[in-house]
């Protein structure tokens, strides 16, 4: 499979099984770090990781077509809708809840509308990048709608597995009002975009991309276990992230032409 | 909440999506050939560049609002938080474009010029003799930098007009900022899509395609804008 852009290498797992391990493993990591406070960081934290992984391998996929404007650009597309989903999947649910007298059930499918909302607000924003835009790109609108819910996803993952819940008493002021949604904006971001931007070109190679987009994403979550200061977490992501960073450069200098440790260009002609 | 106090904020959101897109259009983005001085504009992607303007606008409206004495709903205290947007991202998108010329004149060496005017409409000097073979302008010329700075007005109203209106919707300072950035990331990307990669400003051909951009983060904005109205339901 060959495209415009960077070239596509053949895929090692299928895109939508990655996404649908995503979907889960996060969704799983909020409810936990809801019923589980104490294991929120270690657990929802590392769970979070599937969704950034899962919404890089989808920036991999759509950006290999040549956006025309840098991988950046629809990785904070995807995190800017994301926040919107996020927010107003939290604060619907209690508005539902204290405004038209639904039940308190309500508030425990909290993750389920954040992934509801990401994908409608995905697709429709998909369909104008094609419509009125005019993108060439024929996975546009799936892709869209992928990388929404994945952007809504990570920042939510985040933000519960800091505040210890998705409740809206706890993950508002625990995670919003103190600014570290702002945190879960950019590192997330990072996670999502850097993976496909730093390994992008004619040798690209799915294995390289994801195991950069699982270091990308267990640094995210060294991050976010600093600011929590949640000491098991920290050693377990740091001690994580090293292990795959180590992989990643191992399978980096595999991959290259030649490895010269030398500081000078070679004499001969190669 | 009457609906009165839902359909403004909601119409203001509209319009702010709008403005936000068209204000990227003015900005001179030269993606990566202007990094290496072989095109005009600055030398990064559309959205690094209007969000940081756009940011910054922001910021600087948020500032203005949370003065003591100042009344959301008033509007000659609109105007004023909106110009002080304005204002703010101007300085900062002007900052961006002075320091990169300095670097394109004296670190590179090349003549700020125009590839796609033949006169510069400000200053009348002739463009296409200055150009390089091979390249497409160089560095920000004075069309260019005016552009520019318009761009970056339009966008701190357009940011400053997105949080006001979440302000008005009853959300915090906290809630409010970080939605009017997600939101201003996606109206600034959809106009870089608009663009497709680089633009000089309001005299390249490009710009025609502005209507197409402005009438997408008008329909995206109007649906974000009623998901954000729900929400504020929720407070």
């Amino acid at each position: 499979m060959s495209h415009g852009g960077g070239g596509h290498a053949a895929e090692l797992y299928p895109e939508n099984q990655i996404l649908i391990v995503g979907v889960v493993l996060s969704i799983v990591g909020m409810y936990i770090a809801q019923f589980i406070p104490q294991l929120a960081m270690l657990v929802g934290g590392l769970l979070t990781v599937a969704a950034t992984v899962a919404g890089a391998n989808t920036t991999r996929r759509v950006a290999a077509y040549g956006l025309g404007t840098g991988v950046p650009s629809i990785g904070m597309l995807s995190l800017g809708m994301g926040t919107v989903a996020a927010l107003s999947g939290v604060l619907l649910a209690n508005g539902m809840v204290t405004q038209y007298g639904f039940s308190n059930v309500v508030l425990y499918l909290i993750p389920i509308f954040v992934a509801v909302i990401a994908i409608v607000l995905g697709f429709i924003v998909g369909k104008l990048t094609v419509k009125p835009i005019g993108m060439k790109i024929p996975i546009m609108v799936e892709s869209m709608t992928k990388l929404a819910l994945m952007g809504a996803l990570s920042i939510m993952g985040f933000c519960v597995a800091f505040a210890g819940g998705f409740l809206p008493n706890v993950v508002i002021p625990g995670a919003v009002n103190n600014g570290i949604i702002g945190l879960a904006f950019i590192a997330a971001g990072m996670a999502i975009l850097h993976p496909f931007n730093a390994c992008l070109g004619p040798n690209e190679s799915h294995k390289r991309t994801l195991l950069l987009a699982v270091a990308c994403g267990l640094l995210t979550w060294f991050i976010f276990s600093v600011a929590s200061l949640d000491v098991v977490s920290i050693i377990v992501s740091a001690v994580l992230w090293a292990i795959v960073y180590r992989l990643f450069v191992k399978q980096s200098l595999n991959d290259a032409c030649d490895v010269l440790y030398i500081p000078e260009l070679p004499k001969k002609e190669m | 909440m009457d609906a009165v106090s839902l359909i403004l904020p909601l119409a203001e959101i509209t319009v702010a999506g709008a403005i936000i897109n068209a204000s990227v259009h003015f900005i001179p983005v030269g993606g990566a050939p202007a990094a290496m001085a072989t095109s005009t504009g600055v030398g990064t992607g559309t959205t690094q560049l209007a969000a940081g303007a756009g940011f910054t606008g922001l910021m600087a409206a948020a500032v203005m609002a949370a003065q003591k004495g100042i009344n959301l709903m008033n509007p000659a205290h609109l105007a004023i938080i909106l110009l002080s947007g304005a204002v703010g991202s101007m300085i900062m998108l002007g900052l961006t474009m002075l320091i990169g010329q300095l670097i394109y004149v004296f670190g590179v060496g090349v003549v700020p010029a125009a590839d796609k005017c033949d006169k510069d409409p400000f200053t009348g000097d002739y463009q296409k003799s200055y150009i390089t073979p091979g390249t497409t302008g160089h560095a920000i010329p004075t069309v260019c930098f005016i552009s520019g700075l318009i761009g970056a007005a339009l966008g701190g109203i357009g940011g400053g007009l997105a949080y006001i209106a979440f302000k008005q919707l009853g959300f915090d300072s906290g809630i409010a900022g970080i939605v009017a950035i997600g939101f201003f990331f996606m109206n600034a990307v959809l106009a870089s899509y608009n663009i497709g990669g680089t633009i000089e400003g309001f005299h390249d051909p490009k710009f025609k395609k502005i209507p197409n951009g402005i009438i997408a983060s008008f329909v995206a904005s109007l649906v974000a804008g009623a998901i954000i109205t729900g929400m504020s339901l929720g407070i």
